[in-house]
């Protein structure tokens, strides 16, 4: 969701004129404590990540390197060379960029539907999404741990309408035990890769319709029709005419989803398995988990968050580029 | 009797000039059109007196008093929007009783004023309905009532018929001038409709590119064009160009007399107009014989022109006729009760153009455009 | 505009992806046992009971819950009115830093904020109070309201203003008589937006609470361990009720549609 600021409206005149002292002076107290809420914490994280760590979850202000440097080299470099936490970070990256990628691409068509129908039936629509987007992860995760167990969600339905047999008749199903979705005896979905991005993409999908559905709405009816009038078949149209005109949302969007999942905590902790968790967990483990290193959590952080701007500063570059061209 | 007057008024928005150099007085009870085409600056005129915006130089006077460093909620001049402006948060009693509820008149009285109004706009019993309720003319009439509440010394309308059909627009425009001159409070209406200025005002400025180009009653102004931009204005005009000779208007090799023109000296470029129902079409014409064409130019009939019908419209009402001369093509207008010959198209015509009818402006590289 | 038979189809699927997690959550709040099975077995309403009333943990967090999102979305709405009205006022350089700092927390990775403000609470002494937690929702989500109440002074028309002057009234008057009136539902729904986020939200209020005190989601968090129970099914269907009332109301009394960027002329 972005902020969209107003150019100033109001014309030049006299209504301005008066009350202009009190208003500047309070504009500045805003500025003030908004400052605090929403820019020290940041700031925090920045000095922390380069503090002293004292044992047993305390830190102190400092200027040392020593929690970059485990992070990019390991804690026991130059002796030994250990990449961990960049493996971390590369697992964050790709459940963050699968999951936004699978959300974007199912959330254009649906989106694209919901345009098309009449004002009650999108306003419908919006209460469900909204109400599914709200809906906290730890319920989302509830929900698909639920249906993805194996005592009463997708495997014992695989079970139970004999898929599971089938393809052990058919000998497939060592290869599903080979990609790490099945047990011995049966389908396993917790923990996998599958579980993860299935999970992240519902997650984020209701904030892909919601950031598609601008752009969407405000496709002119009229050019889908000449370019009908013009011959072009429905395939065609959804490739010259919408896809064009909406390639810049689809990849903002994508980008934007795909930096909120680089935080996600909840799904990866149930759904991943501990080998591919992500940097969001680790990251947790030092601030408050088990291995209480605030600095280095921090660090961490820090490294979350370049990431996220290189990302966004690309895709801006990016599309910039795009406009341009 | 307090007039408004604006003294040299100019106004920059950033570097572009909206209005420059006017001087103008709104006679006191008076109704008086800004017309102008779109980006004139006649609006910006209009919300500069009204207070909505800060002229960048001049005075603004209303009768003795200085009223340019006045606010718009301090001068109170009643204005009606383009688009209405009603709030869709109130009723239609309530939109028009705004002023006096922000004042703090009790809750009886306001109502009471509001229904008075609401009968002088002839909108009785549409106190409580919601604004998204009403029509287009509904919605002109209330805001119109809305403007008046206040008993403003001045009222000021910014182009109050646009949003209505064209149908419509001519009864309101009839409505509104009686409404005024019931009232008899000093008006100012912007519009860049002709028609509707002529209807209602009793004094029209024409306003171009920030300048005002003439000042004069509706008769004035129609007649007596000042310059080509107005003739072509108000009303249609035909326009030829030539150059003053010695008390006459030559244009090709015709020659023209214009008595009531202003002396030019010879030489010097000129633009002849002549409205289309002014102009007129004689089919038995001595110029068009062979040995006319061989006379020389002083000596033939003066204000006379050889013509080629190219096209007949017939309206109903009027009958166009569109001719081609030698130096340029003309429109001729005749109305439904007046004679005129049966003429088929390529028929060959004599023109004249009566001079008492004929106006004589002096061409500068502006009005050649 | 009619859907074709595939567009049918597709929205209908995605519904019922959509939903079905939360109708197995539902589902499984009627459990008579420990274990969330789907089919529900033995079903009973008893969790209900539970969790609004006899076991004070969780009544203690929904009330945490219910203090929390109602503040921080008022909050939200205090710091959001003043920086709408600023920069539709005046577009200048100080209140494009207010909208960018009320941005931040929300184009950054949720977790960074929450490991940010915890350092933050730590430091000042402020961590594991339920006013810590306040402040910090209503930093987070207070760019849900900015964008609400932008749309809605956005949408006042300039002339409005204009007339509201001609006829006596000053900033001050037009302020209280066409600004805020017209503004209202813009407002409300802002402030729903951030309450149900709020009151959902999970990251940021664990790195700030400390152990100190838990809302609904956080309870269900630490009690992960132990895994899922049909009590917490009950929490969940709590809140996907609260949402699809609120987001009701929304669409009742605003227009959603515009309030999430529709084209307005088309209908």
């Amino acid at each position: 969701m972005s902020v969209s600021t107003a150019e100033g409206m109001a014309p030049d005149g006299v209504k301005e004129t008066e009350g202009r002292e009190p208003a500047l002076a309070f504009k500045i107290a805003l500025v003030i404590l908004l400052g605090i809420l929403c820019l020290v914490p940041f700031l925090f994280v920045l000095a922390i990540s380069v503090g002293h760590k004292i044992e047993g979850a305390g830190w102190a202000f400092g200027f040392e390197l020593t929690h970059y440097k485990r992070f990019l080299l390991g804690a026991t470099w130059p002796e030994t060379f250990q990449i961990l936490y960049l493996q971390k970070l590369g697992y964050s990256l790709m459940f963050a960029a699968i999951g936004a990628v699978i959300a974007v691409a199912l959330a254009f068509p649906f989106t694209y539907f919901l345009t098309r129908l009449t004002r009650r039936g999108q306003t419908v629509w919006l209460v469900l999404l909204l109400s599914s987007l709200s809906l906290s992860e730890v319920f989302i995760v509830m929900g698909w741990d639920i249906l993805l167990s194996a005592r009463s969600g997708l495997p014992a339905l695989l079970d139970w309408v004999g898929f599971t047999d089938l393809m052990k008749d058919w000998g497939w199903f060592q290869w599903f035990r080979d990609i790490g979705l099945a047990s011995p005896r049966a389908f396993k979905f917790k923990t996998s890769g599958l579980a993860t991005v299935l999970c992240m993409s519902y997650l984020v999908w209701p904030y892909a319709v919601i950031l598609l559905y601008p752009a969407l709405s405000r496709l002119e009816p009229s050019l889908m029709e000449a370019a009908r009038t013009m011959g072009a078949r429905p395939s065609v149209v959804m490739r010259t005419v919408v896809l064009p005109s909406v390639k810049l949302p689809l990849f903002g969007s994508t980008l934007l989803l795909f930096v909120f999942l680089l935080g996600t905590y909840v799904t990866v902790t149930v759904f991943a398995d501990p080998s591919q968790h992500t940097l969001a967990v680790s990251i947790y483990d030092s601030v408050r988990g088990s291995t209480l290193n605030a600095p280095f959590g921090a660090a961490q952080s820090v490294i979350l968050l370049i990431t996220a701007a290189v990302f966004l500063f690309a895709g801006q570059k990016l599309s910039n580029a795009g406009d341009r061209a | 009797m307090a007039d408004l007057v604006l003294k040299s008024i100019r106004k920059d928005f950033g570097s572009f000039r909206a209005v420059d150099k006017v001087d103008l007085t709104f006679p006191h009870g008076k109704l008086t059109a800004l017309l102008g085409p779109s980006g004139c600056g006649k609006t910006t005129l209009l919300r500069m007196i009204a207070g909505l915006e800060a002229p960048s130089w001049g005075q603004i006077l209303l009768g003795d008093e200085d009223i340019t460093d006045r606010p718009a909620y301090e001068r109170k001049f009643g204005m009606v929007f383009q688009s209405f402006a009603l709030f869709p948060h109130l009723t239609v009693a309530e939109n028009i009783a705004y002023s006096l509820a922000i004042e703090g008149v009790d809750k009886r009285k306001r109502r009471a004023r509001a229904d008075e109004l609401l009968d002088l706009v002839q909108m009785g019993g549409y106190g409580d309905r919601r604004i998204g309720e009403l029509s287009g003319g509904q919605r002109q009439r209330v805001a119109i009532a809305r403007a008046l509440a206040q008993e403003p010394s001045v009222f000021l309308l910014d182009e109050p018929m646009s949003a209505l059909d064209a149908k419509l627009r001519e009864d309101m425009q009839v409505e509104l001038r009686l409404l005024q001159q019931r009232v008899g409070i000093t008006t100012i209406v912007v519009t860049h409709d002709q028609r509707e200025a002529m209807t209602m005002a009793d004094q029209i400025v024409v306003m171009s590119k920030g300048y005002t180009e003439q000042v004069g009653t509706p008769k004035e102004i129609y007649s007596k064009p000042g310059n080509s931009f107005v003739a072509s204005f108000i009303g249609k005009a035909n326009f030829l160009s030539g150059e003053a000779t010695d008390g006459k208007y030559r244009v090709g090799e015709y020659l023209f007399e214009a008595p009531k023109a202003r002396g030019f000296t010879a030489g010097s470029p000129v633009t002849l107009a002549v409205r289309p129902e002014n102009a007129v079409i004689n089919d038995t014409c001595a110029c068009l014989g062979e040995e006319w064409a061989k006379t020389p130019p002083e000596e033939r009939a003066k204000n006379v022109l050889p013509a080629e019908v190219t096209f007949v419209r017939d309206v109903g009402s009027t009958r166009d006729i569109y001719v081609k001369t030698p130096v340029g093509d003309l429109i001729v207008e005749y109305g439904a009760g007046e004679s005129l010959p049966t003429l088929t198209i390529g028929e060959k015509v004599s023109l004249r153009l009566p001079p008492d009818e004929l106006h004589v402006f002096p061409r500068d590289a502006e009005a050649a455009e | 505009m009619r859907l074709s038979k595939f567009g049918f189809i597709f929205m209908a699927l995605s519904g019922v992806v959509l939903f079905l997690p939360i109708l197995v959550v539902s589902a499984s709040a009627l459990n008579g046992g420990r274990s969330m099975l789907f089919p529900p077995q033995d079903p009973t309403l008893a969790r209900f009971g539970e969790f609004f009333i006899s076991e004070p943990i969780w009544r203690n967090a929904l009330k945490n819950s219910v203090i929390i999102s109602l503040s921080s979305a008022a909050l939200s709405v205090l710091f959001a009115w003043p920086a709408a009205y600023f920069i539709w006022k005046r577009s200048t350089a100080l209140s494009r830093v207010i909208a960018g700092l009320m941005a931040m927390p929300f184009a950054v990775p949720p977790i960074v904020f929450g490991v940010g403000l915890g350092f933050m609470w730590a430091f000042s002494g402020g961590l594991g109070t339920i006013w810590a937690g306040i402040l910090s929702l209503g930093a987070l989500f207070a760019a849900l309201p900015l964008v609400t109440i932008s749309i809605g002074l956005q949408s006042i028309d300039d002339a409005h203003l204009d007339a509201a002057a001609t006829m006596g009234a000053t900033e001050a008057t037009a302020f209280r008589t066409i600004v805020l009136p017209q503004t209202i539902p813009y407002t409300i729904s802002g402030f729903f937006f951030a309450m149900v986020l709020s009151f959902n939200e999970f990251i940021v209020m664990f790195f700030v609470s400390s152990s100190a005190y838990s809302t609904v989601t956080l309870q269900i968090f630490n009690s992960l361990r132990n895994g899922f129970t049909p009590t917490m099914a009950v929490a969940a269907i709590t809140f996907i009720v609260v949402s699809l009332v609120v987001f009701s109301l929304v669409a009742r009394f605003g227009d959603l549609p515009r309030l999430m960027g529709a084209d307005q002329s088309r209908r």
